[in-house]
């Protein structure tokens, strides 16, 4: 068997282990992602809620943790300010 | 004819609709732009945009679209013949169904990966949001009620299947606890899981089980209980009613997460090696008729049979999935065609081998109505299922109970999420005025008391009918909003648009019919209360359905002449 031809019986047995992977566990993983992403978000929500008009910590207190959160901000005010409906539920 | 006949034919559809159709529509109309960023990428935020691979997506988007109905539907459709069951299936999903699952993914990721609520408020109008929304919480009572009475009042009936679900349930949560709790091996969890739950199912079939689930259910002659529906269909219904309340209340990774799980594994071994079963023992159709008559139980053929046989040509279910889930998770523009075309297409597929059940498993059409016939189609199923089995040498009573559990599955991981969603919708639209809605348990229990009014209520085929409609025209209002996203780009619609009428045309002739049948004829003929409040039931949500698909409709059209009249420049 050529080269080639072990590339391409590669190729096939990472997809269908892929395909398989998506009907069976994508859900979960997509899931655990999603809940940690969640409580992240809530958890900026609650120290850096000022970001947002939202004050909940004293300044202080936010200020101390500001540089750990830096990295997130961007995408969390994104999701917090988007708009939804509850199509978004569905999926 | 030949099921090998079948499947080439099928293949054939399939393959020229992929490459040759849906292909050139990709490349020429929507053109889509594998350096461009996708919603996933551009919004990424580990919550609701993150991108995943093809593969993995193709697999999530057949996993999230293949429920019961393109099982059920086709046996029930064979009722008019099997060509032109055959041929809708073919047809639809050729011309149709692809379209309609292809065009809302493409048009969520050109959108920023707008859901179909804010896609309809944006591309139609505010109020058009609000109807959707409306129409969808009916759309979903509705799954909840045909797929309820399809498990509670059929399949959960048979005294060899119930110990098989809890067989199911018992390993689905031990799945869970194994990979949360205990972080053992995936592999071993599987193995461990899957093998006990097939033990499950052999032993719910051993006369000793069956025997006690006979004495529970008052066999051989179940008595009736209540509201028409013996005990054994009530019994069966309040374990459905238990499995979905559990579902819907629990930690999603403690329950419906891990109970999915196992079910994948159940299902996709049985359809597997139904496939092999069949193509080893390859039957004809005997005397099977290519057409029976034009009226049959169901209705006329036009427009029964377009919302009869839904989920194998296409279904309105499939648009909500591909652009609140999958649109958003997109990695290039270009994937938008395998994932969201290829698990439509391979959806018929799954749809073919529903039909081949009901036309060739039982030798014809004195076989197919020895088996049922139409009014018993998940039995037919489950039947045909159990002969395919029976070519690898699987036993008949195993099969058989082996296809019942399988049915059962497919409907109660989808009826479960359904429930949820029901929970977060009601809490939403009546938990300021209503504030014990927003409880979990209160808001699950009116969804699940709503479910039991339809199950015990309503008959099967009538539940069916509407069902169908319901979701068809949801497709049908999705493919005119993919068909006026399309003008708003200046590109060639007519692909999504004349679909778009076919579909809105047939689903509102389909929905008047049964509300016409069940307010003017069921109705003033009713000898019971109960088939009174069925008829009426019907009656009214399908008007209902019908009063906020028309106003969409309107609103629609007013959009389309707002966007023809601004002429955009060709995207």
């Amino acid at each position: 068997m050529s080269e080639e031809e072990r590339n391409i019986l590669k190729r096939i047995g990472q997809s269908t282990v892929e395909f398989i992977y998506g009907m069976a566990g994508h859900d979960m993983t997509r899931y655990a992602l999603k809940t940690r992403g969640s409580m992240e978000h809530l958890f900026i929500l609650i120290t850096m809620g000022d970001l947002l008009g939202v004050p909940i910590l004293p300044p202080y207190y936010s200020l101390r943790l500001l540089p750990y959160v830096v990295p997130q901000i961007s995408t969390w005010k994104r999701r917090m300010l988007r708009e939804k409906d509850l199509t978004d539920a569905l999926a | 004819m030949n099921a090998i006949i079948v499947l080439l034919l099928a293949a054939l559809g399939i393959g020229v609709g992929y490459f040759l159709y849906a292909r050139n529509i990709d490349r020429n109309i929507v053109q889509p732009n594998p350096d461009k960023a996708t919603p996933a990428k551009m919004y990424m935020d580990g919550v609701d945009f993150t991108p995943a691979s093809r593969n993995v997506l193709f697999g999530y988007q057949f996993k999230s679209v293949a429920a019961l109905a393109p099982l059920t539907g086709p046996v029930i459709a064979v009722q008019w013949g099997w060509l032109p069951a055959l041929l809708w299936i073919l047809l639809g999903v050729f011309f149709i169904g692809w379209a309609q699952d292809y065009g809302a993914m493409i048009m969520g990721v050109r959108r920023e990966g707008e859901t179909m609520g804010a896609l309809s408020y944006k591309l139609i109008s505010p109020r058009a949001r609000t109807i959707l929304m409306i129409f969808i919480y009916f759309y979903l009572l509705l799954i909840m009620g045909a797929f309820g009475n399809a498990v509670g009042k059929v399949l959960m009936t048979n005294p060899k299947v119930p110990f098989g679900i809890i067989a199911v349930v018992l390993m689905g949560m031990l799945a869970g606890q194994m990979t949360y709790k205990y972080r053992q091996d995936i592999i071993l969890t599987s193995i461990v899981t899957v093998v006990l739950t097939f033990v499950g199912i052999w032993i719910s079939t051993l006369p000793f089980m069956s025997n006690l689930f006979s004495a529970i259910y008052g066999l051989p002659e179940s008595p009736k209980i209540l509201l028409g529906n013996t005990q054994a269909q009530v019994i069966g219904t309040l374990l459905m009613i238990i499995f979905c309340y559990l579902g819907a209340v629990l930690p999603i990774w403690s329950f419906a997460q891990p109970v999915n799980y196992v079910s994948f594994w159940i299902v996709t071994l049985g359809m597997v090696g139904g496939v092999i079963g069949l193509l080893i023992w390859h039957p004809g159709m005997g005397d099977f008729p290519a057409v029976t008559q034009f009226t049959t139980a169901s209705g006329p053929l036009w427009p029964m049979l377009f919302v009869t046989i839904a989920c194998g040509a296409i279904s309105g279910w499939h648009s909500l999935v591909s652009t609140s889930g999958t649109a958003r998770q997109l990695e290039k523009e270009t994937d938008a065609l395998p994932v969201g075309g290829g698990a439509m297409f391979l959806e018929g597929a799954f749809a073919i081998i529903a039909f081949l059940t009901a036309t060739v498993a039982f030798g014809g059409w004195q076989g197919y109505q020895d088996a049922g016939g139409a009014g018993a189609a998940l039995a037919v199923f489950a039947g045909g299922l159990a002969q395919f089995l029976n070519r690898i040498g699987v036993p008949l009573v195993f099969g058989t109970a082996y296809g019942s559990v399988f049915l059962t599955i497919m409907a109660v991981t989808i009826m479960q999420l359904v429930v949820r969603f029901m929970r977060v919708a009601s809490a939403e639209l009546i938990g300021d005025s209503v504030p014990v809605m927003k409880n979990i348990h209160v808001g699950s229990i009116v969804a699940l008391l709503l479910t039991l009014l339809f199950v015990w209520v309503i008959p099967w085929l009538a539940i069916w009918g509407a069902f169908g409609g319901a979701n068809q025209l949801m497709a049908g209002l999705a493919l005119l909003l993919i068909a006026l996203w399309l003008m708003s780009e200046g590109r060639s619609h007519n692909w999504a648009f004349y679909p778009a009428i076919f579909m809105i045309v047939t689903d509102l002739a389909a929905l008047l019919y049964i509300a016409y049948t069940n307010l003017l004829v069921k109705l003033p003929a009713a000898a019971t209360g109960q088939a009174a409040l069925a008829a009426a039931l019907v009656g009214i949500i399908c008007l209902v359905l019908v009063v906020a698909a028309l106003v969409l409709i309107w609103d629609g059209w007013q959009a389309i002449q707002r966007t023809r009249a601004v002429k955009p420049a060709k995207a």
